[in-house]
């Protein structure tokens, strides 16, 4: 995986952090064979005395707690490097889903990216942690032992050279073998793995039919299946490690043989060197196979990578904010879009050449079939999304020159579906401000969105604790605290989008009322589902498939506008489609 | 640890491959050890000049301990995996077992959809359980006192301080680092929790936190939580390393030990030179397999929290219905619709700031058409779940027929009603096999007119449907679920927004069929929409867990309350 292992170089210092202890770990190796070599040597052979042999352990001594010491530096090096690249990319996923998840959120694929932000990210740590350090040791301590071993016994090194090259062989071969097999019974180990998940989520379903009992086999047997079908993918790479062991003896074999005839028939080696190369030789091996190893844990990261990559490389564009400071002095401004145009994309559905004016204090109601991109147009005007063509003018001016914040201060979004964060109530009521707001300020503004009756009548009141997502509070009493919401920010442009259905009556009410008061102050615009909001409107935008089909009050649509009398005469008959 | 007693138990059900992952991989740990022995032995052989042919021996032998140990350690992998996925089957039958009987209410507790994922992936965890917790200690141990069993034939002296090192590597080091890594894990899970509330809520409250301008403030929130729990999975992640490494240095050490104790008797003369090297060759192989059990208390770990989770799911008492009543009668009404009546019934549940029924009274005779209406939120699923005992009242009570309801067993309620719910479920595999889940013996003719009565005759009996019914539509699992019970065929009809997601036109030809079949049972229908309440024999209209008006839709109509608005409302709507 290239970039991962860009990532890692891109820590340089940390490399060569690595590189450094790789070196000390293979050159305390090395000094760990020679400190025994010499020690089993003088005592079993030279009959030296003990207090002779001493200075030898001393050094073997400090030699392995290097070699335990370089060990643990590596692997923190390692750590530390995971910890770098995963701050990292959270970074630039959040820079990249800062500037534009709106309609990420539209496209339903807010789930994808949580899961993206939290658990690609963290799968990426063994690459770094493990995988990376262990590829390091394992291109330098073999070199430094087969090094050590030309230097010392050139036909120990020859036969390594020889050897060696067979375990990548073998591997290359066993996992393409694996991959195969693996492909084969990939559609067998998907089914039999998602049984026991797909009978759970059944599961009242069973028992409503009173069928769960008879379950228990059917589980039994596809986890059975799903066993023997991975047992078979299993044993290949069993096989894998056996060719491994098999090569590495073969060699080592052959090592102590050439040894052991030139240490006893030819008689033309010390016991120091034979014995120094017979240690040295298993250690050349099992680098080799640690790096399989940290090959199969690394490689869960590439996949989560490649998803960390696909996120990062989708192109969406931004809303462009400018300098210029919208000083409007509480009054609503005037809007004006331009041939304004929003597409999803290439062959998705777009809003096309829409042309309308915003008057102050106007309430505008959005008429239309589902799909025909009302809430698009919502999210245009609203400056939530970026336009692909034409232009919003505030006051005259493009939009595009005003500074984001000044421009947010002057608008409220109700949507159906409001967005409660964890904290308390007031907290979430208190969202809305745009300074500090008292806690008098908040109550007011529950008292005029009607909520402030049932919060008065929990527990613990403003500061009951909410949960994620708003849980515990219904449909509209959310509703409820967004109204609060703007209550508190007195905004001058309102954009509403009318709840379809669901709704008890009394936030139906306050709803009404409320908007009513806000739109004294403001401008109003709203996708509007209700046929008295539409009647009430001073102008309704009939959008049909993306483009601005008439405007008009409801009085002259209902005579000129033939579709538009469809519509409202098939709602007034009771039909809904 | 109870939890994790029944892991074991399920475990220990495969006896042979469990046999043979032990015996497979002591051999290929004695073989591992012989085979440097043998080695160090043998080139020390070879410095005094032996004859030939001994030398020759020695060199075969270490061949063929090299072969065994390649081999065994195949046999070793093999069985274990197979033991560990037998396991795993036996764990999920067994859960299974124990979920069974308390779903589904237990479902309404835990209503968190992740639930049941997190079931699959506690089960998963699992597999390590016996792959790294459960044998490789006893095969560890076992070759370490073959080991110490054989050294000591030579030297007592080297012999003890394999067994210090045993107990030190695989038992103390472990341990002492064990405490420390319970704190670090909790920490690690406390910091991901609240980096995962950051992360959904900015993701999915996105529009509001532009619009209300926090997205800044959110921004750098989230940043600060990712890089504290950065931190500690960091400090956790140094932590392995170092116990890991510590481990590797006593290991050493002990060699060490093994090879300066050992130099000071030969050289003492108290044991033969020859055998220095083989003990230390000994050391240093059977330490190896010693090093990984540093990693042990983390794998322990992990088993026992998976163990411990899946089994809190089903492990509480309170989660069952109860149903030790002593008189439990079988609610006999075979072909005979019931009446129903429900005398001031309250229930909240769990964890729940508000009670969800409160004080509900109603009455369902024998043969009655019932519409529940009201708001989102209203209680009106709420109300269908205790008729049909998934879950049970607070106070109160409910009777079918002359009986009171928690002298039934749900199975006999469920036997005799046909439901569906918001949410159906389809399982893998052919159409004709999900309808069939209703009625085991409908011919292919039955299940088609079924089809056919709900506009599904599009679709073909050998279709396939995939794990939840992800391939269909949502109006067709509506139709689907619907279809189903029709071939059921029960007395009681109990419908959840049956056809929220089905057109006028489509969902009218229905409950025309619907309502034929219908004719004689008791049925209670929730639904979002107003239309058709005509030929509803009463309407309930619930607001926030109380019934605010009950009668006929004329009545109501006239009397121009609550459900008079709702209509008002409903007819103004563009549900377009």
């Amino acid at each position: 995986m290239a970039q991962l292992k860009e990532m890692a170089f891109a820590q340089k210092n940390r490399m060569i952090q690595l590189v450094i202890y790789a070196l000390f770990s293979g050159l305390a190796i090395i000094g760990q064979a020679y400190f025994i070599v010499t020690i089993v040597d003088r005592v079993f052979l030279q009959k030296q005395s003990f207090q002779e042999v001493v200075p030898a352990l001393i050094g073997l001594l400090v030699v392995l707690i290097a070699r335990a010491t370089f060990n643990y530096l590596s692997g923190r090096t390692g750590v530390k490097m995971a910890s770098k690249v995963k701050g990292d990319l959270r970074q630039s996923l959040l820079n990249k889903f800062s500037s534009n998840p709106v309609q990420a959120s539209i496209k339903g694929q807010s789930g994808q990216k949580v899961s993206v932000m939290m658990d690609a990210v963290d799968e990426i740590d063994s690459y770094f942690s493990s995988y990376i350090p262990q590829l390091i040791q394992t291109s330098i301590i073999p070199i430094i032992i087969l090094i050590t071993a030309f230097t010392q016994h050139m036909y120990t090194g020859l036969i390594i050279l020889v050897t060696a090259p067979f375990i990548p062989i073998f591997m290359i071969i066993v996992g393409g073998k694996t991959k195969e097999k693996s492909e084969e019974q990939l559609d067998k180990m998907a089914a039999f793995s998602g049984r026991f998940l797909d009978t759970l989520q059944g599961l009242t379903t069973l028992k409503l039919f009173g069928k769960a009992n008879r379950q228990k086999e059917a589980i039994r047997k596809s986890s059975l299946d799903f066993r023997d079908a991975t047992m078979e993918v299993l044993k290949v790479a069993f096989v894998s490690t056996l060719m491994m062991e098999l090569i590495s003896m073969l060699s080592i074999g052959l090592i102590a043989l050439e040894l052991s005839l030139r240490l006893i028939v030819f008689q033309n080696i010390s016991f120091f060197t034979a014995f120094f190369m017979l240690i040295l030789a298993p250690e050349f091996y099992v680098a080799l196979k640690e790096l399989g190893n940290a090959f199969h844990t690394g490689r869960g990261s590439m996949g989560a990578a490649q998803k960390i990559q696909d996120e990062l490389a989708e192109s969406e564009q931004d809303v462009s904010w400018g300098e210029a400071s919208l000083n409007t002095q509480g009054n609503p401004p005037q809007l004006e879009l331009k041939a304004a145009g929003f597409s999803y994309g290439e062959d998705a559905f777009a809003l096309t050449n829409i042309s309308a004016e915003i008057r102050p204090y106007e309430q505008i109601a959005i008429v239309g079939k589902s799909g025909a991109g009302k809430t698009t147009l919502l999210h245009v005007i609203a400056g939530l999304v970026p336009l692909s063509d034409g232009e919003i003018l505030i006051n005259g001016k493009s939009r595009s020159s005003f500074s984001e914040r000044d421009w947010f201060d002057q608008l409220s979004y109700i949507s159906q579906d409001p967005y409660l964060f964890s904290g308390t109530i007031a907290d979430n009521i208190a969202i809305g401000a745009t300074q500090a707001a008292s806690r008098e300020e908040i109550e007011q503004a529950a008292e005029k969105a009607g909520i402030a009756k049932l919060i008065r009548s929990l527990e613990n009141g403003y500061d009951t604790a909410i949960g994620e997502a708003g849980r515990g509070l219904s449909g509209g009493e959310k509703q409820r605290v967004a109204i609060a919401r703007a209550f508190l920010k007195k905004p001058s442009i309102i954009v509403f989008d009318e709840p379809t259905t669901g709704l008890d009556l009394q936030t139906e009410r306050i709803l009404q009322r409320s908007i009513k008061e806000l739109g004294e102050a403001s401008t109003v615009i709203t996708v509007a589902h209700r046929l008295h909001t539409i009647a009430n409107a001073d102008n309704i935008y009939f959008l049909q498939a993306g483009k601005l089909h008439a405007v008009g009050t409801h009085e002259a649509l209902m005579n000129d506008v033939a579709a538009y009398r469809d519509m409202v005469t098939v709602q007034q008959g009771g039909h809904t489609q | 640890m109870k939890d994790l007693a029944l892991v074991v138990k399920l475990t220990v059900m495969e006896k042979k491959d469990i046999l043979l992952s032990i015996i497979f991989g002591f051999v290929t740990g004695i073989a591992a050890v012989g085979l440097f022995a043998a080695s160090g032995y043998l080139i020390s052989k070879a410095a005094l000049a032996p004859p030939l042919y001994a030398l020759i021996i020695l060199t075969a032998s270490v061949k063929m301990l090299g072969f065994i140990r390649a081999f065994s350690r195949y046999g070793e992998r093999y069985f274990s995996h197979r033991a560990t996925f037998t396991m795993l089957s036996n764990l999920r039958v067994s859960f299974f077992e124990k979920l069974e009987p308390l779903a589904p209410g237990i479902f309404q507790k835990f209503r968190s959809g992740d639930l049941l994922a997190r079931i699959v992936g506690d089960v998963e965890t699992l597999q390590n359980f016996f792959l790294r917790v459960f044998y490789p200690p006893i095969v560890l141990i076992m070759v370490f006192l073959s080991t110490i069993l054989f050294t000591s034939v030579y030297s007592v002296h080297v012999a003890f301080i394999l067994l210090a090192g045993l107990l030190l590597t695989t038992f103390i080091v472990p341990a002492f680092f064990a405490l420390k890594q319970g704190k670090v894990d909790r920490k690690v899970r406390e910091r991901r929790g609240n980096l995962s509330t950051e992360v959904t809520e900015f993701l999915y409250g996105y529009r509001d936190l532009k619009i209300y301008q926090q997205l800044e403030d959110k921004e750098a929130q989230l940043k600060q939580v990712s890089q504290a729990y950065i931190e500690e999975q960091q400090q956790e992640g140094v932590h392995h390393i170092f116990s890991q490494s510590a481990n590797l240095m006593v290991s050493l050490i002990v060699s060490w030990s093994v090879l300066g104790v050992g130099a000071y008797l030969v050289a003492d003369g108290q044991m033969d030179g020859i055998f220095l090297a083989m003990f230390l060759m000994i050391s240093l192989t059977v330490f190896e397999n010693a090093t990984p059990m540093a990693a042990f208390p983390i794998h322990l770990q992990d088993s026992r929290q998976a163990a411990n989770r899946l089994f809190s799911v089903v492990g509480k008492d309170e989660d069952a219905v109860d149903e030790t009543v002593d008189d439990m009668q079988e609610w006999v009404a075979v072909g005979q619709a019931p009446a129903i009546k429900m005398t001031d019934v309250s229930f909240s549940f769990p964890e729940e700031i508000r009670q969800t029924i409160k004080n509900v009274s109603l009455s369902l005779p024998a043969g009655s058409k019932t519409a529940i209406v009201g708001p989102s939120g209203s209680g009106k699923s709420t109300l269908l779940q205790l008729l049909l005992k998934i879950s049970v009242v607070d106070q109160g009570e409910i009777r079918m027929g002359d009986i009171a309801m928690n002298h039934i067993p749900q199975e006999s309620i469920w036997e005799k009603a046909n439901v569906v719910l918001q949410k159906n479920h389809f399982f893998y595999g052919s159409l004709r096999e999900n309808l069939q889940l209703a009625k085991d013996t409908a011919s292919d003719d039955e299940l088609e007119a079924v089809l056919n009565k709900v506009q599904l005759e599009y679709l073909s009996l050998s279709d396939q449907v995939l794990e939840k019914g992800e391939n269909l539509s949502g109006g067709e699992k509506q139709r689907l679920a619907i279809a189903r019970v029709m071939l059921k065929d029960a007395p009681l009809w109990i419908l959840d927004e049956p056809t929220s997601s089905v057109d006028a036109l489509t969902e009218d030809h229905i409950y025309r069929h619907l309502f034929d079949q219908a004719e004689d049972d008791t049925l209670v229908l929730v639904s979002h929409r107003l239309t058709g309440m005509e030929k509803m024999d009463q309407i309930i209209v619930m607001e926030e867990g109380s019934i605010v008006e009950a009668g006929t839709y004329s009545v109501l109509m006239d009397k121009q309350g609550y459900f008079y608005e709702l209509k008002q409302i409903e007819q103004s709507v563009f549900m377009s």
